[in-house]
């Protein structure tokens, strides 16, 4: 019906069939996985206020198992409850599936009064399932403020279309959550091609949201309808008279052209036979055509009230009618540690101005700003449960969480009402035990003047010390105290004298490897200088004592000009023989050398007297 | 040869000896404090701290004065300067025994909360500040001299170069805890909560949420301050702001 019918209408029962078959197939095989979940249940009036006589509804829908019992009868004095049917259905968001089961009651109030509707049973699987109690108010009194306006009017049997706006006061109060519903019915005869599928509340004074359509079929006045509702809630922003409406909603209908033109005959036959111009004129087999047409309801005032003053200074401007239920997760911690403190809020009306809970003592504890969940359990959102969760960090040892308080107004009393969560019991252990329940021995100390015996201890303090040390002491650390600076200068210059040391003794050994080098060098040209036969006795004698002096000087480390025959004789421990002719060679070094003479006229040196010399060099090793 | 390692042990005996130099207690009184200790053995707590008082403002600091001063203030019920006045010896002598065990007593009757530490600070606070500075210093000093006689030597020796990555290691390990002794919430920083009914606030301001209440003797870490307020880590490790008369360092 909502949007383009006539689509639906051309579409062949062959496709139809198979995209049937495909869906049921895909649904069953969806549904297993469907009750998986840990069924649930809610349960909502279509409204809370009624008068008397003026019927409710009562829908108990079973979340997560499809096979729920309904519950067994419902009996509360003074309503008549009866069982108008169920209806199962299947929701698939995300790959998703839910199903779900809904059982419906109409509620007729026989008198006016409070009625709370009890908390109901019903058997899911092996599941036990509770419902919440629901209250309802009735009045007998149309001029009540509880009455509900129904603008509109009654349905008119002669039509076969009707648009209403109902509303289910005619007073509130500024906040309070007030359930719309937009109505709009055509009679089952009607071919109705496209109706929008959400609408506007016109109106100005008030919260509101997009309205969306849902659809239903209702015998009214001994006719069949079918009834688009649209629902919604209000909340008056401000006080005096609001009006609500009045709503259009543009629809297209499709109008059959025989009651467009009377020309043509009934039936093509010409037949005056009322069965067959029953047949003609049934609008599904006529020829028709589109109709665009408007259906208005008429606007709604409601006086809004403001609320009382003086209100607690826990309320946070939740207005309807709610219960609370505390818990807290875990119950034994340490000190410091986290505890979770969950609220259940959970009832009828403005969600949105429901805040967390206040604590009533925090004095000890840390808390953490909580976070909020809403589960609603109705199509616009006026019932549901919030659930707040507060991490408490308890400062010290606690033995229960602080309450928690929460005040809303509630309507129906005309009164504020603050609910008071019990203590929770909780073990917190290690840092120090709670203020108010230890004795402070502090606050028991007695005056300057009092004596030391009057101080409460189990156990005293040690005595006094009669020592001071020779020199103050100081918080500066260590390490930045001058004696641990000036300490740190000994073993500085330790370390310096000891790279001091080192660099000389290096010098030192450069410079005397140099000279070693130089006398090596001297030793090397000498020796095979002496080897060669053009030279003098006098030079040759004198080389060949100047080789000795120098293999003396470099195996014992000496000035080589220090080096006679003794010595070196001495250095190689030479034996006799050795020592005589080392003797006789510096003899006669010094003998040409001082004498001038040469050999008496020799002028070279004689082939085996230079062999004799170079064997005596060579002989000399330690 | 045998002239150089004799010269190397003389150096690090030296070394030694200079670091581990500690002054001298001596056993003549001082008249003021002789006078504060009569005082408080009177029962003239009052008269007592006065005293101890005059002797700490003029300078003459040492963990007894500061732990007698904590006695004093333990017998008039002040907890919060009781165990500031304790924190105070041991944190001048870490190992003054009377301190410490009269430190537990205290905190215990006062129910004061202490800072948290982790396992590492734990474990450095083992030793002091002194000892990790000998170490360190030593350790450097072996490692120095070993880094010349490595660079003399003219050969690679692998006694030499394990002495001086080992040393390097000590040095490296008593730096750590000395930086960790002086920054974490046991140096420099830690303060003592004296006043009374502290809370410690969200922010600078008597109306302020409250973070945490604070008994006297509360153990508290200064992270700065601004004016008349202190912003400190708290032992719930949480941070708050606390007025920063009802608060004293331990280190003066």
């Amino acid at each position: 019906m909502i949007g383009n019918r006539s689509t639906m209408y051309r579409s062949s029962l062959k496709r139809s069939l198979a995209h049937t078959a495909i869906a049921s197939i895909a649904l069953a095989a969806l549904v297993g996985s469907a009750t998986a979940d840990q069924p649930s249940v809610t349960s909502v009036l279509t409204s809370s206020e009624t008068t008397v006589g003026q019927p409710v509804g009562l829908q108990i829908q079973v979340k997560g198992d499809r096979n729920a019992a309904p519950p067994s009868e419902i009996s509360v004095e003074g309503l008549e409850i009866q069982s108008t049917g169920q209806t199962q259905s299947f929701e698939m968001r995300n790959f998703d599936v839910t199903s779900s089961i809904t059982f419906n009651y109409t509620i007729l109030p026989q008198r006016a009064g409070k009625f709370t509707i009890p908390a109901l049973t019903l058997r899911a699987g092996s599941n036990s399932l509770r419902t919440p109690e629901l209250t309802l108010n009735v009045t007998n009194s149309p001029n009540q403020s509880s009455q509900s306006n129904r603008a509109g009017g009654t349905v008119d049997p002669k039509k076969n279309t009707f648009a209403e706006l109902i509303v289910p006061k005619t007073s509130a109060y500024v906040g309070e959550m007030i359930p719309i519903v937009v109505r709009v019915g055509f009679e089952i005869q009607t071919r109705v091609r496209e109706v929008p599928p959400e609408i506007d509340l016109p109106g100005q004074g008030f919260t509101k949201q997009k309205m969306r359509a849902s659809e239903t079929q209702q015998m009214i006045g001994g006719k069949t309808y079918q009834v688009v509702s649209y629902k919604t809630a209000i909340a008056a922003a401000r006080t005096g008279t609001i009006e609500i409406g009045p709503v259009e909603i543009p629809a297209v209908v499709m109008v059959p052209q025989s009651q467009r033109n009377r020309s043509f005959p009934q039936n093509p036959f010409g037949l005056n036979d009322p069965t067959l111009d029953n047949f003609f004129n049934d609008p599904w087999l006529t020829a028709s055509v589109p109709r665009q047409i408007k259906l208005t309801t008429e606007p709604v005032n409601i006086e809004v009230k403001a609320l009382p003053p003086n209100a607690p200074p826990t309320f946070g401007g939740a207005v309807g009618n709610f219960t609370m239920a505390a818990d807290a997760n875990p119950k034994s911690v340490q000190v410091g540690d986290p505890i979770t403190v969950t609220a259940k809020i959970s009832g009828r009306g403005n969600f949105d101005r429901v805040t967390g809970p206040a604590f009533d003592d925090e004095h000890g504890w840390h808390k953490y700003p909580p976070s909020a969940d809403f589960k609603q359990d109705d199509d616009v959102g006026i019932s549901g449960t919030k659930t707040f969760e507060t991490v408490l960090s308890p400062n010290e040892r606690k033995d229960k969480l602080p309450a928690q308080v929460f005040t809303y107004f509630d309507s129906l009393k005309e009164q504020y009402v603050t609910l008071r969560s019990d203590p929770i019991p909780v073990r917190v252990e290690g840092g120090t035990a709670p203020f108010a329940t230890a004795p402070r021995a502090a606050e028991m100390a007695p005056a300057p003047s009092a004596s030391p015996a009057a101080v409460p201890k189990k156990q005293d303090i040690l005595y006094q010390l009669t020592e001071l040390p020779s020199t103050p002491q100081s918080f500066t650390p260590f390490f930045v105290r001058r004696s641990f600076c000036l300490a740190q200068l000994f073993p500085l210059l330790v370390l310096l004298g000891y790279v001091g040391w080192k660099m000389r003794q290096a010098h030192l050994d450069n410079r005397e490897a140099r000279r070693r080098e130089a006398l090596q060098h001297e030793a090397t040209d000498l020796k095979r200088s002496l080897s060669r036969a053009d030279a003098s006795p006098q030079e040759y004698f004198s080389q060949a004592s100047r080789a000795i002096q120098l293999k003396t000087a470099l195996a014992k480390d000496l000035d080589p000009n220090t080096v006679d025959a003794e010595v070196a004789a001495s250095v190689f421990q030479a034996d006799e023989n050795t020592r005589v002719r080392l003797r006789h060679l510096f003899e006669k070094s010094d003998e040409v050398r001082y004498s001038g003479g040469g050999q008496n006229g020799i002028r070279l040196v004689p082939p085996e007297t230079r062999t004799e010399v170079l064997d005596l060099i060579d002989s000399l090793r330690r | 040869m045998k002239q150089r390692t004799y010269l190397l042990w003389v150096s690090v005996a030296a070394i030694v000896l200079s670091c581990l130099a500690t002054p001298a207690v001596r056993g003549d009184q001082n008249p003021g404090f002789a006078k504060a200790n009569q005082e408080y053995s009177e029962g003239r707590f009052q008269k007592a701290i006065d005293g101890y008082e005059n002797l700490i403002r003029s300078g003459q600091w040492s963990a007894n004065l500061f732990y007698d001063l904590g006695n004093a203030w333990f017998r008039l019920g002040n907890f919060g300067e009781a165990i500031l006045n304790y924190e105070r010896a041991l944190a001048v002598d870490p190992h003054h025994p009377e301190a410490a065990a009269n430190l537990v007593l205290v905190r215990d009757e006062a129910r004061a909360l202490e800072l948290k530490r982790n396992g590492i600070e734990r474990y450095i606070e083992a030793g002091t500040s002194a000892q990790y500075s000998i170490a360190a210093s030593i350790a450097f000093w072996f490692g120095l001299f070993g880094a010349a006689r490595l660079f003399f030597l003219h050969r690679r020796s692998a006694a030499l170069v394990s002495l001086i990555i080992f040393s390097t290691i000590v040095f490296a390990g008593a730096v750590l805890a000395l930086y960790s002794l002086e920054t974490s919430n046991r140096g420099r920083a830690l303060a003592i909560v004296t006043g009374k009914n502290i809370e410690a606030r969200l922010a600078t301001a008597d109306n302020a949420n409250s973070v945490l209440s604070l008994p006297p003797g509360s153990e508290i870490e200064v992270l700065s301050q601004r004016g008349d307020w202190l912003y400190a880590a708290l032992p719930n490790d949480l941070r708050g702001w606390i007025p920063a008369n009802a608060a004293q360092r331990v280190r003066m």
